[in-house]
């Protein structure tokens, strides 16, 4: 046994103080410090690699003895589903960090920030590695107090009302959560996930539907489904572009994970059929719900983050829709459900979205840095002014909008595809399926509308003489775009890497 | 290895690949871009021709190549006579625009970005015909969709460049997905993807016909908005603001002749069984034939109305596309039958007139500075050539032999007719009179009569020599393409009962000049010979008119559903913003309540509950406003505190690991 996810664990932890004093002395350094050990982890990670695509389980598990009273030990895993997002997550911290050089010039406490960054990259990361669910639960905080702060102090506007909102909304989510992990403690004695997972099956499934309802409900917060979606709109478009960007990209989306990993992965086995078959129709349902009202709201959003904030909650909807069909056709007995076409879709899709998105906000926190608006009635005709930041923010649009060969395209023809295979044998998901094949229609039509806004047209932003001129973007921020640019890309038209341990995925 | 073999994938990963250096030759020299973007057009051509001879000395049969790419899903290539015949087509056309463009779009800003495109859009379209699978078809597909919409708004300064373009990519993104629940159905019942293991998959049955037929629907649905037909065919009038050499390659073989190609692919496939066939026997292909049928007639008519001399030849286009839609439902026995034939030959000889149509356009665009033929009129001595090569193309596009389109309409016509479907047949006929009249119309417009004021201001020059050789070309295979029947009806390995000679002897041919004679002569006496009675006519305020004048009022209901969306966003964002401020409002209403209390109960009696509340109401006041102002110093704190309780659990739990 070695140590990498250990050290995955860490390192970024131990790095906090060094980080913090670095951040004293110079922003640079600081950011590329974290950047640094951020690519460091990435490593970490991908020596996991083979052992996750050729171990018979498919996983990789490191554990070490920790708190014997209550019966936890440290075990940290993964297997092709946390490694996937985890090595996306680090990817965008890089990027994050390095935007920030530039981003961040001339801020009030850009130590505390770069400290914070990594303080939130070891929680991000430990959400996806960890097994125990006492570790879980503190890496989930981990990423919410961090954000807070940084949403709060370095946003912008009512920062602090925004970060609040936020801080409340979610908070109140991870208080469901925390109700079902100390349920499932309390029924199975273990805080494993594997242990409490086989051990939930010997029980009724009573106290299995509410621990789902309950810990699906908490995740869905963080997810931002519709309706308790109202913190992400504020707390998106007033943070700073790499906290939106970390925000959107990945942190929702560790929801997505969690309602994977721990409702869909340890609890929903237990449940009885009948009610799994309901609570995925709700699931599907509220899916459409957030796609729709996120899609109908960035079509008429004049806010340039504020639109792409809806959108994420329309692409949450998305992959709230693809958990929704999970297979449940499989015969009785069996224990592992290999992972379906519509479900690698989904798993799929958290990449790319958290790539598009990342990628998408921090062109949008490039132009607003550049141009001092964010009021897409006053763009236009940046394409001549800003061309790279013009291609990476129309990349990133089109990928939004699912077109080929970026990389929101080949994850959502599997959900589809996927979808269709659910409707042959459970024919309510026909009408669904419908709703959100029109729902790209519309993410087409507000990302079309993004890009004719922002990018093309005659310039209305003024440039009289006590305004700058605006520029194309400084050279670290190009770097963390270009970044985002060859992720979108390669997962668009190369998804095998990724494709290939989502496919060893086990549930159950 | 056979040369084929090679070629095959080299014909569109070249241009693909290739597209990406654009930009960093362009960089260095705008002279050696343009070479090398004509160099990749040439040798994508070449290869496009080598797959020739593979097909014609072949079985007929499919040959396919894979690499492996997705897990469960290779890419590759499917070489048969269908798709090598795209192939071909759009390399011959990729070839003729790269080098009309050095003409046309010379001194345009963004040239890069221009050719850059352009290979990109060839790449995709023979990608998407040479694919063996349904994903990467589906790929190239929408790649195809989001380089005509790049490529329509080319002149991204210009607003109606950027709403045209906008509008093209939504509205064919409707048939798209259409087209995507057709793949998902597929793989649902055949668990794969490509075409060989669909064909497979049929051959051992297994499959539910009636579930067929849905899928057919479903890729009609994506082959209609692709080809601009009924009722989404509006996008394409719009798609005009792209430059003209776009315009002529959308037309003549990329994009709009996708819809074309998937439909043929699919009746191909489905041909496999008779029982498909047979389920699509009462609703798929007369509804394919309808659609088409109607598509024609009211494409010409709009072409018959419009004063944009581009918009002509889209609506004519469209008009086209209707008649290789006819054909496709009169394909009533599958690809065996004259209708699948005689429409994918037509698709061929439209590529060819309605290309020149463009070229011409373009050169006239570029002489006089507008669109509008009311500010055109006697440029036949200006511009003597393209008065030429003009009326090879509206001799071509009416039907009159015996040039190409004589025997590629004829043969549509023929097939629908062969259907015993007399109202088609009848409909055909008075399109195809109609086609006669708008391009007689057209042609008079421009170059008859007298040089027009606006004409008269500047000095018109003939078209470059470069614009008007590829036109040249196409003008050739005008005339010579429709006695080339025989021969593609061999390349395609189909056995075609009617001759060529066949084509002049039949009854069909003396009706059919017959009813051109009317239509053609009001034409002529209202815009050659400019009579008055005619002209007034055709201005007159009528209902017919009027539906000409808004297009059928397709376009004003897309609009008002449009609108109707978007004010239907409004108001959730309405909604929205004022359900969001209901937490704040919530606690602001607790306060206030308080404070009711408060003033209400103030009495001794109550002093002490008084107080709780005061203090209470005190404490959420000041924790509210605090949490407000949030001053930066606490905030400082906070942070530390974080911090530290962070690293103090963090060596808690260094403490208790054992490692």
């Amino acid at each position: 046994m070695d140590y990498s996810l250990l050290a995955v664990f860490a390192i970024p932890a131990i790095s906090i103080p060094f980080v913090y004093f670095t951040g004293k002395k110079s922003n640079k350094a600081a950011a590329i410090f974290v950047a640094l050990i951020a690519l460091v982890t990435l490593a970490l990670l991908s020596t996991t690699v083979p052992a996750v695509l050729n171990n018979p389980d498919h996983r990789y598990v490191e554990t070490y003895t920790w708190i014997p009273v209550l019966n936890s030990s440290f075990s940290l895993f993964v297997d092709g589903m946390s490694l996937s997002i985890a090595m996306i997550s680090v990817v965008l911290i890089i990027a994050a960090a390095i935007f920030s050089i530039n981003y961040m010039e001339g801020k009030k406490n850009v130590a505390v920030y770069y400290a914070l960054l990594s303080m939130l990259s070891v929680g991000l990361v430990g959400v996806f590695i960890t097994s125990n669910l006492i570790l879980f639960y503190f890496c989930w905080e981990m990423m919410l107090i961090p954000a807070y702060f940084i949403v709060g102090n370095w946003g912008y506007r009512d920062s602090y009302k925004a970060a609040f909102k936020f801080f409340i909304f979610t908070h109140a989510g991870a208080v469901f959560v925390l109700l079902g992990l100390g349920a499932l403690y309390m029924a199975t004695g273990s805080t494993d996930m594997f242990q409490v997972q086989s051990a939930l099956m010997t029980h009724g499934t009573d106290i299995a539907r509410w621990i789902l309802i309950a810990l699906t409900g908490g995740f869905a917060v963080k997810m931002a489904i519709v309706p308790v979606h109202m913190w992400l709109p504020d707390a998106h478009s007033e943070a700073p572009a790499t906290m939106s960007a970390l925000l959107s990209g990945v942190i929702i989306s560790a929801g997505a994970y969690a309602i994977l990993r721990l409702s869909i992965g340890v609890v929903f086995p237990s449940v009885d059929a009948a009610f799994g078959v309901t609570f995925l129709h709700a699931l599907a349902i509220f899916g459409i719900i957030s796609a729709f009202f996120g899609s109908l709201i960035a079509l008429v959003e004049t806010d340039i983050k504020r639109l792409i904030a809806y959108s994420s909650i329309a692409h949450m909807g998305y992959i709230m829709f693809g958990i929704s069909l999970f297979p449940t056709n499989v015969t009785a007995g069996t224990t592992v459900i290999v992972v379906s076409t519509a479900i690698a879709g989904t798993i799929l899709h958290i990449l790319s979205h958290a790539v598009s998105k990342g990628l998408f906000f921090l062109s949008a926190g490039a132009i607003m840095h550049q141009t001092e608006t964010r009021d897409i009635r006053e763009m236009g005709g940046l394409a001549g002014k800003m061309p790279f930041t013009t291609v990476s923010g129309t990349i990133a649009a089109l990928s939004i909008a699912g077109a080929p060969p970026f990389a929101c395209f080949i994850s959502e023809v599997l959900i589809f595809v996927g979808a269709f295979q659910v409707i042959n044998y459970d024919t309510f998901f026909l009408l669904p399926t419908a709703f959100m094949l029109v729902a790209t229609v519309l993410s087409l039509a507000y990302s079309l509308r993004f890009i004719s806004r922002v990018f093309l047209g005659t310039a209305k932003a003024k440039e009289t003489p006590e305004h700058k001129q605006i520029l194309e973007v400084p050279k670290y921020m190009k770097i963390a775009l270009a970044i985002m640019v060859v992720m979108v890309i390669l997962i668009g038209i190369y998804p095998t890497f990724f494709l290939n341990l989502i496919q060893t995925v086990q549930f159950g | 290895m056979m040369i084929e073999d090679v070629s095959a994938w080299l014909v569109w990963v070249l241009p693909l690949i290739a597209s990406l250096f654009v930009p960093l030759i362009g960089k260095y020299s705008a002279k050696a871009r343009d070479y090398f973007v004509i160099a990749i057009a040439s040798v994508t051509a070449a290869l496009a021709l080598s797959l020739v001879p593979g097909v014609i000395f072949g079985d007929g049969q499919a040959k396919i190549a894979t690499i492996s790419w997705i897990s469960g899903l290779d890419a590759g290539v499917y070489i048969d006579p269908l798709a090598v015949l795209f192939t071909s087509l759009v390399a011959f056309f990729g070839l003729i625009i790269t080098i009309y463009s050095l003409g046309y779009m010379k001194g345009e800003e963004g040239l890069t970005r221009y050719n850059y495109l352009l290979l990109l859009f060839i790449g995709s379209m023979i990608g998407l015909v040479l694919s063996d699978n349904l994903i990467q078809m589906f790929i190239f597909w929408e790649m195809v969709g989001l380089c005509s919409y790049s490529l329509i708004s080319f002149w991204y300064k210009r607003p109606e460049s950027v709403k045209a373009g906008t509008k093209v990519f939504i509205m064919t993104r409707i048939g798209d997905i259409s087209l995507l629940a057709a793949i998902g159905i597929l793989f649902t019942m055949f668990g794969t993807f490509s075409f060989r293991g669909i064909i497979d998959g049929i051959v051992l049955g297994g499959f539910d016909p009636e579930l067929m037929v849905v899928v057919a629907f479903l890729v009609l649905g994506g082959a209609i908005a692709k080809s601009a037909q009924l009722p989404l065919f509006t996008w394409l009038y719009s798609a005009m603001e792209a430059p003209t050499s776009v315009s002529a390659l959308l037309h003549a073989a990329t994009m709009v002749k996708a819809g074309i190609y998937l439909l043929a692919r699919f009746i191909l496939i489905f041909s496999v069984a008779p029982v498909i066939i047979e389920a699509l026997h009462p609703l798929w292909f007369p509804i394919v034939a309808w659609i088409g049928v109607l598509t024609a007639i009211i494409g010409a008519s709009l072409a018959l109305t419009t004063t944009d001399i581009k918009g002509v030849l889209a609506y004519s286009t469209i008009s086209q596309i209707g008649f290789m839609m006819a054909g496709l439902g009169a394909a009533v026995e599958g690809a065996a039958s004259v209708g699948w034939f005689s429409s994918l030959f037509h698709m061929i000889s439209h590529a060819f007139f309605e290309g020149l149509g463009f070229l011409l356009a373009g050169g006239i665009i570029h002489a006089i500075g507008t669109r509008d033929m009311r500010l055109m009129g006697g440029l036949k001595k200006a511009m003597p050539i393209s008065f030429i090569l003009m009326a090879i193309m509206i001799i071509t596009t009416s039907g009159l032999p015996p040039f190409a389109a004589f025997f590629s309409k004829g043969l549509v016509i023929t097939s629908v007719t062969e259907t015993g479907n007399l109202i088609q047949t009848i409909l055909l006929y008075a399109t195809a009179a109609i086609t006669f009249a708008y391009s007689i119309r057209m042609f008079s417009l421009v170059f008859m009569g007298k040089e027009s004021e606006h004409i008269q201001k500047q000095h018109v020059h003939e078209s470059s020599k470069i614009m008007l050789i590829p036109a040249m070309v196409l003008a050739a295979f005008c005339i010579i393409w429709g006695i080339s029947q025989p021969l593609i009806a061999n390349f395609m390995h189909f056995e075609l009962e009617h001759t060529l000679i066949g084509a002049f002897t039949s009854l069909e041919t003396p009706i059919f000049l017959l009813l051109l004679l009317p239509t053609g002569l009001i034409a002529y006496y209202t815009y050659y010979k400019n009579n008055q009675t005619f002209r007034r006519v055709a201005a007159g305020k009528n209902p017919l008119t009027t539906m000409l004048n808004h297009a059928f009022f397709f376009d004003d209901v897309y609009n008002s559903i449009a609108r109707g969306i978007s004010k239907f966003s409004d108001g959730v964002r309405h909604f929205e913003n004022t359900i969001s401020v209901f937490p704040l409002k919530f606690g602001q209403s607790v306060v206030r309540i308080a404070n009711v209390v408060h003033l209400y109960f103030d009495t001794k009696a109550y002093n002490s509950l008084d107080k709780l509340i005061n203090g209470l109401s005190n404490t959420t006041l000041t924790g509210v406003s605090k949490m407000r102002k949030a001053p930066s110093a606490s905030l400082r704190n906070y942070i530390a505190a974080s911090v530290v309780g962070f690293i103090i659990i963090a060596v808690l739990i260094i403490l208790t690991l054992g490692v």
